[in-house]
């Protein structure tokens, strides 16, 4: 039956006549914004089923509408549908296109539209043009600064950067806090939000709590990202578009070091020391490097004994990238479809880097009959050769061999290391303890190549206006392999006598990534009567995870410069590791809305998950909220000059984390070195675990207020959430006298809680001229209200020395490190015979590790064609371990050791305890080894001297375009050219007392909450700037 | 239009039947890693751990001869800072408290856990390599978790328990041992080459917990109180009748030279790497100016066992600040005496962690001090002895050695036959168990005029460790406030 009246429905679409009283109405379709004729439309006849027509190609139609009906119905892809009542024979219709309306649309968890005003939850949305002002290669770098709440760390700058997502702050321990990704309505992951091409994103829409994502169930707690890519232009006209961009990255700043002593050690000079411990600078000629014998290739070195400006900066080098993406888009009448290709290429600072990427994305939907199917596909490659992490023979990261140069060497000029008669090559170069960085750059390579391909298969079935039904399938499977290598490297005894040699290895790794989500659901959206509106969703989804990695490395390769397996002398050490996790879930979201002006909102979510035992692994997750539009309720407030919208909102949530796949199970493991000849052998986990352990509970309660003012010119966004995490699962630190160096368990509370504030303002509109404003600022703070029985912190990771730690009725990650032990007065206490500090015992609390607030801002203005953006973001309040500095205080390059010029001192305000809580004024006790060995040591090892002020101030990209008039290009045949210089973090303001580098770079670690830890693994921090150009045809 | 709402139905009933089957959610089985193994996979780790605290880097061995001055540091380093400063901190050497509990002792209370009466061999190497470290604990901290240590998920703060008190049981629990190897059944299973210790010779085991005993006894042999329960004790060891293990005890798990990962530990970190190229400890460690002096005047052969001496005979004095004056670089690694071939066989050579000198010498003393009966001059001799030829050398040499006329060389000529016997274990403890060394340095002072550290600002070197400072914020309830590092000895030292 169904099928005979969808024939007869296409039958009279195909404009049979039928004879009724009718009068024929004509006019023409345009769009709102434009005024463009739009070319297949579709005009029906409201209550007259399947009367209709469509518009011709100047947007024109003509159709015999019966009597008794009177209001037209007009569509067209990508625009608003309009009712139009018919009043006359012509009737003009204008359609605003849906990109005005997403304004007041939202796309929440799972996919789901719904208008502004019906969303309890605080969500900000960031578009097209915001994400690519200043050519991004990284959807993360495009986003920083821009969303209140939203902290991005990019963690280093090497040709392929990592960063991480973070909402709202820190609210696991030891479970991952990063926002969930969601793209195109599926869950996908960090790695493709990286992967993809910016120029493919339609928009970002930022969830920024666990009510916002409670129907993600476990995956929700930290909020998440919902990315839209680009569906298709509208209009019949096929668009072809390029962008294409260039940029250059420098080194933005170098450490601060002092330039007053060279090459030496306890304060005389020594021609092969890597360290700056020598004599003060007097600009002599001087032996640098190894004695060389009669008759060898190179003489004796000399170089002047002062200090090479900037000579470790010569080092690095002018990245370089160039990014290419074309792109089709289209769209008719039951169909759209956005095609890109993209290219990018960089060389990085450091010589020899490189990575190379490319990226394909189709997406297309196609309506048939009541059935709407869309595709999103993408597919990703790259390649990435860098200088190896593990150089040398103490498998040292590169800039250690650059930071090992004294001031007095001219770096640059060691280049040619392959040549044996240069003093770049081995045996020759200067340093007797560290090899030549360029030597580095040449015989050790990582080299990686990964591949992703997303996408994910939606059909929509309108059952009829108000229920329709939607089934998804995902798809998000990266694989790649990786082989590094490094050279052998013999020294001459005699030349090099500390030296040992270098070992070659090969190491190759593959590993495979696949994740599948399936979702399913029921969309009812019903009128019960004239004020009550019901809009429920029934669904169920699954997931399934599948993780693979395996490496093989062999050691001391028998052929030189072939770098395989079979290559390798004495076993191949291989590992293997594998995961798979697996949960299914039913959810409800019922909104009830009340007279267009309240609304009341329930979600509930049952998952399953694979990762608890069976019988113990099922958990709900409920949220409930209300959103109360001020403005429509009371008519005294409508229409008024000054208050253009007011609304309020509340929401709760429960949700949990889940555990990692096989945590629940104490295993053995096969200990390394085995098997040693027959005998095998295994060691039980280091790690044990509570047998009862639970998912951790996150409870959050958040109320926001958004506000419009003069017209919707100015709105402000607010809201204020706090979270309460219970049963935190947590890897403990016990006594290792208990046979395990931690111990999982559910044990502690946790608080956040956090105001956003998000302004936006258009300031000047004026005689072409337009100047918008946005200022937003975010406060999240993370306090451990518990830890467990008898324990007052945890450590997240520590030397002994300094860590990051879990501290109860402290913020939390909190920054801990040892201390000079102070008098009441706060003056050092030193040692009566030694002169040297004394240290307090045990760690004292020095600070968190995520900011207390982020202020972050953006202007643009635009006049005729010109705009300049910019946008900056602030950070304060927290500090971050200059490892860096710590490490390198052995060099003696650090200010704080010529803070004495070298000789032996009295600590400043220091005083000697000479009786129990008597404590004297210390003025002529010195401390020893001022010119060397008190810093190496006394001071080295108070580790509070290298936590810093973390405050930094950036101004994260700027950009100035300009878009050439219509009529200077038209005759090109070109609809839009625009061209513009873009900078991303050109300028980066520090406080004095931060000597070494970014404080947002970090350090990589197993557990990706120790934040506030960086140095010497990262480059230097770099500037980009270039230019773009945006041609569409 | 209706086939397409069928495609729909099936779609989405194929994608929640997967879901709803009972085991969709049944993939929570590590493949990678079991949950259970059986004891001949554990025995092997545990033991190589025990190989790796005494002769891995920074653990008893590197501490131990830096300590009782066997070694030094050449010229171009700065690898020994804090060990010549004697500065110890909560986190000095704080591997060797860790390592011995979440390591070895884990390893070894996964055995002694076993339940099956099959296993009871298994068990009995257990309980007797517990006592082995928990002797070396206590002798190394004093009081440390006994009782209620090991326990893993069972008790996260175990509490601290007196360390004589521990001796006492250690000895309670290595009889038990004895034992429960004399009562195996003849069914119980008995290890075989997962056995890097004895290869499965359960006799050898029962004499080795005798060692262990004699070691115990022996280290609290200077306390008065005590006299009649050691007594007591050796001639229960005595009327037990298996003897001492009068070899040297070594862990060799199945090294092999020139395998990264797979090498004898004490090679690997002061020998050569996998790829046979002097490691960087090599070149930064050599013997001190003293002990070289010592061994020449008292024509010691072993000089040149326990040294490299290709480039003559110097030494460094430890915490030397300036290796440039008088003569520069003359302490470059080419030009001292780094450790020697004695010490340094191949990287595939066994981990000795008992030798028999020091069994013989530990003899010897009970004799002096009438807790055993027994020729203490011969011990002492077969004690040099075997001395001689662990390093290499013939028996011949050592007795030439044991007729030289000097003071703690030969019997006769040791006024103080303690002194003498405490000397020699010095020597014989020199690059393998120097720690046993160190530990009887505290208790009688011996060998007498041992230099210390020129960085030292202490009057001698330290008589104990601190406890790990992860250890303090873990476990700081039950962690006794830090006894003094050089003042404060342990119980059996007082």
């Amino acid at each position: 039956m169904r099928s005979l009246t969808i024939m007869l429905a296409m039958l009279l679409f195909l404009g049979m006549e039928v004879a009724f009283a009718q009068r024929t109405i004509t006019g023409q379709v345009t769009g709102a914004d434009d005024g463009a004729p739009i070319p297949g439309a579709s005009v029906r006849v409201k209550g007259a089923s399947g009367l209709g027509t469509m518009t011709d190609p100047d947007g024109n139609y003509s159709l015999q509408v019966p009597d008794e009906f009177n209001t037209l119905i007009v569509t067209f892809v990508g625009m608003q549908a309009a009712e139009v009542a018919i009043s006359g024979s012509v009737v003009n219709v204008a359609l605003a296109s849906e990109d005005v309306m997403v304004g007041d649309i939202v796309i929440t968890a799972l996919g789901i539209s719904r208008e502004k005003k019906e969303v309890t939850y605080q969500t900000q949305k960031v578009g097209q043009e915001d994400l690519v002002v200043s050519a991004p290669t990284r959807v993360t770098s495009a986003l920083t600064g821009k969303v209140a709440g939203l902290q991005i760390n990019i963690q280093d700058n090497g040709v392929n950067p990592s960063s991480q997502v973070l909402l709202r702050g820190l609210r696991s321990i030891s479970g991952d806090n990063s926002a969930l990704i969601v793209i195109d309505g599926a869950i996908a992951s960090s790695g493709a939000l990286d992967d993809l091409n910016p120029n493919d994103i339609e928009s970002v829409n930022v969830l920024k709590g666990a009510t916002a994502a409670a129907l993600y169930g476990s995956n929700a707690s930290n909020g998440a990202l919902l990315i839209t890519t680009k569906s298709g232009t509208k209009g019949e006209k096929l668009t072809v578009g390029i962008s294409s961009s260039y940029t250059l990255d420098k080194v933005a700043y170098m450490p601060k070091f002092q330039t007053k002593y060279g090459t030496g050690w306890e304060g005389a000079y020594d021609a092969i020391e890597n360290t700056n411990w020598g004599p003060r600078f007097d600009g002599q000629l001087r032996q640098i490097g190894p004695t060389f014998p009669d008759g060898y290739q190179v003489g004796t070195q000399m170089v002047p004994y002062s200090p090479v400006k900037d000579n470790l900066l010569a080092f690095f080098e002018t990245g370089k990238t160039l990014s290419n993406t074309v792109y089709l888009s289209g769209s008719n009448e039951s169909s759209k479809f956005y095609l890109s290709l993209g290219d990018q290429r960089s060389t990085g600072i450091v010589p020899d880097d490189e990575y190379r990427r490319n990226t394909i994305r189709v997406n297309a939907s196609k309506k048939v009959g009541k059935a709407t199917l869309s595709v999103n596909t993408s597919y990703f490659t790259d390649e990435t050769d860098v200088v190896g992490s593990t150089i040398g023979h103490q498998d040292r990261p590169l800039y250690w061999f650059i930071l090992n140069t004294a001031a007095n060497i001219p770096l640059s000029t060691y280049k040619d290391w392959s040549n044996p008669a240069s003093y770049g090559y081995a045996d020759n170069y200067f340093n007797g303890y560290y090899q030549n960085p360029y030597w580095a750059v040449g015989t050790n390579r990582n080299n990686d190549k990964s591949n992703r391909f997303l996408g994910n298969f939606a059909v929509n079935y309108d059952f009829a206006d108000w229920i329709s039904f939607v089934a998804r399938a995902s798809a998000n499977n990266t694989w790649g392999y990786g082989k590094n290598w490094r050279a052998n490297q013999k020294y001459s005894a005699t030349l090099k006598s500390a030296m040992d040699e270098v070992s070659s290895f090969v190491e190759d790794t593959e590993y495979q990534i696949s994740n599948y989500n399936m979702d399913a659901l029921v969309n009812i959206n019903r009128d019960l009567n004239e004020s009550l509106n019901l809009k429920v969703v029934l669904g169920a989804s699954n997931s399934d995870y599948n993780y693979r990695w395996s490496e093989m490395r062999a050691e001391n390769l028998s052929i030189p410069g072939f770098y395989d397996i079979s290559n390798g002398t004495g076993s191949i050490v291989p590992d293997l590791v594998e995961q798979k996790e697996r949960s299914y879930g039913y959810y409800g979201d019922v909104t009830l809305g009340i007279k267009k002006y309240l609304f009341l909102n329930f979600t509930g979510r049952n998952d399953w998950t694979s990762t608890l035992a069976d019988g113990n692994n099922s958990y709900f997750y409920p949220a409930f909220g209300l959103s109360y539009v001020i403005t429509e309720s009371l008519p005294a407030l409508q229409d008024n000059s000054f208050l253009s919208y007011a609304k309020f909102t509340a929401s709760h949530s429960t949700v949990y984390n889940d555990l990692q796949p096989y945590q629940i199970n104490e295993r053995y493991f096969q200990a390394t070195g085995f098997p040693l000849g027959t005998s095998n052998g295994f060691f039980l986990s280091a790690q044990s675990v509570d047998g009862e352990i639970k998912k951790e509970q996150v409870s959050t309660t958040e109320i926001g207020l958004n506000l419009s003012f003069f017209e919707s010119k100015i709105s402000i966004d607010a809201s204020y959430f706090t979270s309460k995490i219970t049963d935190l699962i947590t890897s403990t630190t016990p006594s290792v006298a208990s046979g395990s160096t931690s111990f999982l368990t559910n044990i502690g509370e946790l608080e956040s809680k956090g105001f956003e504030l998000l302004l936006t303002g258009n300031i000047i509109n004026a005689g072409g001229f337009k100047w918008d404003l946005s200022v937003n600022f975010s406060n999240p703070e993370t306090i451990v209200r518990e830890i467990g029985d008898g324990l007052n912190e945890i450590a997240i990771n520590t030397t002994g020395q300094y860590g990051v730690y879990a501290v109860v009725d402290m913020p939390y990650p909190q920054m801990k490190a040892n201390v000079y032990k102070r008098d009441p007065q706060g003056r050092i206490v030193v040692d009566g015979v030694s002169g040297i500090p004394i240290q307090a015992e045990g760690l004292a609390n020095l600070g968190k590790t995520t900011p207390d607030y982020i202020l972050g801002g953006g202007s643009t203005m635009a006049f005729k064609g010109i705009t300049f953006n910019v946008t900056f973001d602030y950070r304060t309040g927290h500090v971050y371990y200059e490892q860096g500095s710590d490490n390198m205080e052995f060099t003696g390059r650090s200010l704080a050791s010529v803070s004495a010029n070298r000789q032996d001192f009295v600590i400043p305000n220091s005083v000697i305890e000479t009786s129990t809580g008597v404590y004297t004024p210390n003025t002529n006790i010195q401390v020893q080894g001022g010119r060397q060995s008190y810093w190496t040591d006394a001071y080295n090892d108070v580790k509070s001297n290298y936590v810093k002020d973390a405050t930094a101030l950036k101004i994260r990209e700027l950009s100035l375009s300009y878009t050439l008039p219509k009529k200077f290009i038209s005759g090109l045949n070109v609809q839009n050219l625009t061209l513009g210089f873009v900078a991303r973090n050109l300028m980066t303001w520090l406080p004095a007392e931060n000597m070494f580098s970014d404080p947002e770079f970090n350090n990589s670690f197993t557990n990706s909450n120790v934040i506030g830890v960086g140095g010497y693994l990262q480059s230097p921090p770099t500037r980009s700037f270039g230019f773009n150009l945006n041609i569409e045809f | 239009m209706k086939n397409m709402f069928k495609y729909i139905v099936i779609i989405v009933a194929v994608i929640f039947s997967t879901a709803a089957c009972s085991d969709y959610l049944d993939v929570n089985t590590d493949p990678n890693n079991p949950t259970a193994v059986t004891p001949d996979l554990v025995l092997p780790v545990a033991q190589h751990y025990t190989a790796q605290l005494h002769h891995g880097a920074r653990r008893f061995n590197d501490l131990s001869n830096l300590l009782m001055y066997n070694w030094s540091q050449s010229d171009g380093f700065s690898w020994y800072t804090d060990e010549f400063k004697y500065n110890v901190t909560t986190s000095f050497y704080q591997g060797i408290f860790n390592d011995s509990y979440t390591r070895c002792l884990k390893q070894y209370q996964v055995l002694a856990n076993l339940e099956e009466a099959k296993y009871v061999n298994y068990k009995a190497i257990a309980e007797i390599m517990k006592a082995y470290h928990f002797q070396l604990l206590v002798d190394a901290y004093g009081d440390v978790p006994y009782t209620e240590a090991l326990q893993r998920s069972g008790n996260s703060t175990p509490k601290y328990d007196d360390a004589a008190t521990i001796y006492k049981d250690l000895i309670v629990k290595l009889t038990a041992a004895i034992e429960m190897i004399k009562k195996a059944e003849a069914t119980a299973v008995v290890p075989g080459a997962d056995d890097g210790m004895f290869g499965g010779d359960m006799t050898n085991w029962i004499k080795f917990a005798n060692s262990v005993k004699l070691r115990i006894l022996v280290r609290q042999s200077g306390l008065a109180s005590e006299a009649a329960y050691l007594k007591t004790q050796f001639d229960a060891i005595v009327a037990e009748g298996s003897g001492f293990y009068m070899a040297d005890v070594a862990i060799n798990p199945g090294y092999i030279n020139g395998e990264v990962d797979k090498q004898n530990p004490l090679w690997d970190n002061l020998g050569k790497d996998a790829a046979g190229s002097e490691t960087a400890n090599n070149k930064a460690t050599c013997a001190t100016d003293y002990v070289l002096t010592y061994l020449t005047n008292t024509n010691d052969a072993r000089l040149a066992r326990l040294y490299e001496t290709t480039a003559g005979v110097l030494g460094v004095p430890q915490g030397l600040a300036d290796y440039d004056t008088p003569v520069p670089d003359a302490f470059v690694p080419e030009k001292v005496c780094n450790i020697g071939p004695g010490i340094l066989k191949s990287g595939d050579q066994g981990s000795i962690i008992y030798t028999a000198a020091e069994c013989y010498l530990n003899q010897a003393e009970a004799v002096v001090r009438n807790m055993l009966a027994g020729d203490a001059q011969v011990l002492y001799e077969a004690g040099v002895t075997a001395s001689f030829t662990q390093l290499g050398l013939t028996s011949a040499l050592a007795t030439n050695y044991l007729a030289g006329t000097y003071a703690n060389v030969g019997w006769a000529q040791s006024a103080n036959k303690i002194q003498a016997i405490i000397t020699q274990k010095w020597i014989a403890t020199n690059g393998t168990t120097a720690e046993q060394a160190w530990f009887d340095y505290s208790r009688t002072g011996f060998p007498a005029g041992l230099p210390i550290s020129m960085q030292a600002t202490s009057a001698d070197r330290p008589v104990r460790l601190f406890y790990p400072s992860g250890e303090i914020s873990a476990n700081t309830a039950n962690v006794p406030t830090q006894p003094n590092a050089f003042s404060a000895k342990i119980f059996w030292a007082q």
